[in-house]
């Protein structure tokens, strides 16, 4: 059992124990134990429209899992780029100096020797792993929304195609089910957005959901896509199909896949026998 | 950053537009850093969804998450990003943080998260402006 470094990000670690616990359970299935980063902090990434601050966020964060000598496993798109960022910017020397002396006044010292890599990137370096744990057949048709902000830029984040992504697609094919192809699949969910304008957030958020109405499920693996594509569905006024699409993080679907009992993966009863009839 | 540096950051820029056709903003209607980079004068340097598909699909490679990121210190914050500002200066983190949290945490069975001491912030943030 490998062990590795988790960063679940500030939604998921205070909003979203369902993704985490799901995350946890799935990944110990296939061989890699999480920990949990103790004091990690934000990722940096609300500081960078302010001012330089989140280079010292990011730097701090990579160094505890520097500390543990784990790599990184991160939840979130913006989460996943910004560390990604900061990583590439602190080849720089004289800047990795000038960090490492504010970093040095909590005993910690940025070496760079760890990688933080998105949930995605490290699952579908295990797809026979998760073939073999498959047990329970999910004859459901899934849409998928990428993690954007983990697939580019490209040059940092080179795991999947950056503008044809099919990481997803394929994690959800090793388990037997349908992926379906929809219109607004390459697009963004409209979470950050919703930051900077309600009206427009939830619009991309509506189109997303819409076009995502062929499937059964619609599986995203972002705190930030689940924020607004699950808990603000609500308020999205969809104009076509079921009052309510499912949402589910992308180790919820794989976990019901594996038979891991519904409650370790934070999906409710009802939720469950949509999805899987009357096998449950 | 110097007038200079910014005029550096757009000299590769032939205004092609294609970062505006695959921008969600522009095709929700709203003007983003794409419609600066058109040449428009009605665009805001916040509304964007982060997605970077602009800068990927830019065939010049111009830089354009940091002149958007520029752009945004000489406009005023939209309150949902001064709202995550303002919670990690005080927390550390983009929300606020209450024993709220371990409590959610426990109910799912989950360890009680080991938070980021509030002296280690500020030694974070020290010479913020």
């Amino acid at each position: 059992m490998r062990t590795m470094g988790l960063f679940p990000g500030c939604l998921v670690l205070q909003r979203m124990p369902q993704y985490e616990k799901a995350t946890k359970r799935v990944l110990r299935e296939v061989g890699v134990h999480l920990e949990n980063i103790p004091h990690a902090a934000c990722c940096g990434a609300p500081l960078e429209s302010f001012n330089d601050k989140w280079l010292h966020f990011a730097a701090y964060n990579l160094c505890l899992a520097e500390r543990m000598g784990r790599d990184m496993v991160t939840l979130c798109g913006n989460c996943t780029n910004v560390l990604l960022r900061a990583s590439a910017a602190l080849d720089d020397t004289s800047l990795r100096l000038e960090i490492n002396e504010t970093l040095d006044k909590i005993g910690l010292r940025y070496d760079g020797r760890m990688e933080a890599r998105h949930l995605v990137q490290l699952l579908v370096e295990h797809l026979d792993e998760l073939r073999e744990k498959v047990s329970r057949e999910l004859p459901i048709k899934v849409a998928v929304t990428h993690p954007c902000q983990a697939l580019r830029p490209s040059e940092l984040a080179r795991f999947d195609d950056p503008l044809k992504p099919q990481a997803m697609r394929r994690i959800v094919e090793a388990i037997g089910a349908d992926v379906v192809d929809y219109d607004a699949e390459h697009d963004c969910c409209g979470s950050t957005l919703y930051l900077a304008d309600e009206r427009l957030g939830l619009e991309a958020g509506r189109r997303k959901l819409d076009s995502a109405g062929v499937a059964d499920v619609l599986v995203d693996a972002c705190g930030n896509c689940q924020l607004l594509l699950d808990r603000f569905q609500g308020l999205l006024g969809k104009s076509s199909g079921p009052a309510k699409l499912t949402v589910l993080t992308l180790p919820q679907l794989l976990g019901l896949a594996m038979g891991i009992d519904a409650e370790d993966l934070g999906v409710g009863p009802a939720t469950t026998r949509a999805l899987l009839g009357s096998s449950v | 950053m110097s007038g200079g540096e910014m005029e550096a950051l757009l000299e590769d820029c032939t205004q092609c537009g294609l970062c505006r056709e695959v921008c969600i903003v522009e095709t929700l209607g709203g003007h983003s850093i794409t419609s600066f980079l058109c040449g428009e004068e009605e665009y805001s340097s916040w509304l964007c969804s982060s997605c970077w598909r602009c800068q990927e699909v830019c065939p010049q490679g111009v830089d354009i998450h940091s002149i958007m990121m520029e752009k945004r210190r000489e406009e005023e914050p939209p309150a949902g990003h001064e709202s995550n500002l303002v919670n990690v200066l005080r927390f550390g983190y983009a929300l606020p943080v209450d024993d709220s949290v371990n409590e959610l945490r426990r109910l799912h069975g989950l360890d009680e998260a080991q938070l980021i001491p509030g002296e280690w912030v500020k030694i974070l943030l020290q010479g913020q402006e």
